[in-house]
């Protein structure tokens, strides 16, 4: 087996016997992007040197005999909406095409101290808006299980490299499913922690009651240590909760004896391929054979999210998308007469159709007459969907719905139809309507395109939605393997 | 519903080209038809006055090097960000 097949528990074993060295493991990792990068495009920046010099200080550490943390050595992937200081910082936007951010996220400064091998940045849709990574100003990502396919959006590239062996962990971000729709496409384990789990400081934000930041991986366990690591508060982020965390992975019990699982019936209806639920049935009714009960639920207001969802995020993003205007950072258009010409020629030549889009939704939306109408209702409805979820958790512990309501379309099949690409997020917008946390695993494949299994759970559970993965893993006696290339 | 696209582009300081302006329009239309599909609610959203986010206090504290934020910036003279006019003389 090739050092980039396994999983971050398995190679810290490894280093920790020294089998193994992290200049190995990352030389090996970076053999591998050379391998399929031409024919996968997860990257924007492949940062080989900093991944050799992560590694050699980690080896220097080693050979000290200083103990080493579980992430050392360990490849990740930084999706490209992460400030990372030094080096450049797209958000797969022609906007920032050659943005160096003088910060880092919090969350990078923490994976740089677990002393994690950084690989690279990789692509996006752009600003976060889109499900396919099609919306990327720089390339179109590739779905290493079929690479005729999208490996979804807007996290495709961390999808991408962690299921094509690019990276053994990845950082994605979240706003309406974009950490969990392309691990359900790719086949690959993703986690959007509870908002405010996870310090926002240094991403660029989309939508900020809205977004977080969250880790991707092949195994719960490795996904439960990088979550480990970049969760927790942060004077940075306002947004944070002051809670503290335990580390998830040392408390993982895959006894599902007695776990109540809801079944919310909006999410097995008509919009969802029949056999994306019966994959997603088949993993469920496994647990239940282990001890957990399914009990019936609903979420009345399901059908709505959709629209409060865009109604939200399109506003918060039009707001947020304000401050490139060419003045102090980022592109800047040449060709201009006046200020006021300056930010719309920079604003139109620096930005795509789907950021325009969102953004001109989202100035409606606010816009005087129409405020009432949509954004104080979406407001509204927001409140209504948390407490129906709150109703829910009162008589189960977890929630089990499909991830996605269909498996990864080919390449070009949507992306000329905004419609059609926004009814793929039915599945997974509530979730971060209502703040709360949900992860995705793998559990079947329809015609050789991975189906996720979606878990979501009450604020602040992932332990739970971890015990409960660790658990569908345990029964299925492996964890997700690296695609052939 | 029939939206003013001129408008809302030049609310987002967009500029949108004739080409391009049927297409959008189309677009936006869609989406609005699909935003609309919200339930009969109406009032005001509720607000936990007893969890306020905690601001940090009001002082100075030492931020970023100059330089290093100018070397963002796509003009720089005289170690200024360099911007149109902003005022009719």
């Amino acid at each position: 087996m090739n050092l980039y097949e396994y999983t971050a528990s398995e190679l810290h074993e490894k280093l920790v016997n020294k089998e193994v060295s992290a200049t190995e493991i990352a030389k090996d990792t970076m053999d591998r992007i050379n391998a399929t990068e031409e024919k996968v495009g997860s990257f924007v920046t492949i940062t080989e040197e900093l991944a050799m010099e992560n590694a050699k200080l980690v080896d220097e550490k080693i050979a000290n005999g200083e103990e080493i943390s579980k992430l050392a050595g360990i490849p990740i992937a930084v999706k490209d909406n992460i400030c990372t200081n030094g080096i450049k910082t797209t958000c797969s936007s022609k906007m920032l095409m050659n943005f160096v951010p003088q910060y880092s996220a919090t969350v990078y400064e923490r994976v740089l101290k677990s002393g994690m091998t950084v690989v690279g940045k990789v692509n996006m849709d752009e600003f976060a808006m889109g499900s396919s990574c099609e919306n990327s100003a720089v390339k179109v990502t590739r779905n290493p299980r079929n690479i005729d396919y999208v490996p979804g959006g807007s996290s495709g590239g961390s999808a991408s490299s962690v299921a094509a062996g690019q990276a053994t962990l990845s950082l994605g971000s979240d706003t309406g499913g974009s950490i969990r729709q392309p691990a359900a496409f790719t086949g690959v384990i993703g986690l959007k922690p509870t908002y405010g789990s996870v310090s926002r400081y240094g991403l660029v934000a989309f939508a900020s009651s809205l977004d977080q930041i969250g880790p991707m991986g092949r195994s719960v366990t490795d996904v439960a240590n990088l979550y480990t690591a970049i969760c927790g508060a942060d004077k940075l982020d306002a947004t944070t909760s002051k809670r503290e965390y335990p580390d998830f992975a040392t408390l993982l019990n895959s006894d599902v004896k007695g776990l109540r699982i809801g079944l919310p019936k909006e999410f097995f209806g008509e919009g969802v391929d029949a056999q994306i639920k019966e994959s997603v049935m088949t993993a469920i009714k496994e647990l239940e054979k282990k001890g957990a009960v399914l009990v019936n639920v609903s979420l009345p207001s399901t059908d709505y999210a959709l629209s409060a969802y865009y109604i939200l995020s399109s506003a918060e993003a039009s707001s947020n998308l304000a401050r490139f205007d060419g003045v102090k950072y980022g592109f800047r258009a040449e060709n201009y007469d006046g200020l006021n010409d300056m930010y719309e020629k920079t604003r139109s030549e620096g930005f795509g159709d789907e950021v325009k889009r969102r953004i001109m939704l989202g100035s409606f939306v606010l816009s005087s007459g129409f405020y009432d109408a949509h954004y104080n209702k979406a407001k509204l409805l927001q409140q209504k969907i948390s407490a129906e979820y709150a109703e829910a958790f009162k008589v189960c512990d977890v929630l089990a719905t499909p991830t996605t309501p269909t498996t990864a379309f080919k390449i070009g099949d949507k992306v000329s139809d905004p419609m059609k690409m926004y009814a793929g997020d039915i599945c997974t917008v509530t979730i971060n309507i209502a703040g709360l946390p949900a992860l995705s695993i793998p559990c079947g494949n329809v015609n050789g395109l991975p189906v996720g299994l979606q878990l979501i759970g009450a604020k602040f559970s992932e332990q739970t939605l971890l015990n409960t993965a660790f658990a569908y893993e345990k029964i299925m006696g492996t964890v997700s393997a690296v695609a052939n290339l | 519903m029939k939206v003013d696209i001129e408008k809302i582009a030049k609310l987002s300081k967009l500029s949108i080209s004739d080409s391009e302006k049927e297409k959008f329009e189309k677009q936006i239309e869609n989406m609005i038809d699909m935003i609309e599909n919200l339930p009969d609610i109406s009032g005001k959203p509720f607000v936990d006055e007893n969890n306020r986010m905690e601001l940090r206090k009001d002082e100075v504290i030492e931020s970023m090097e100059r330089q290093k934020l100018l070397s963002n910036a796509p003009e720089v003279l005289a170690g200024c960000v360099a911007v149109p006019k902003t005022m009719e003389s």
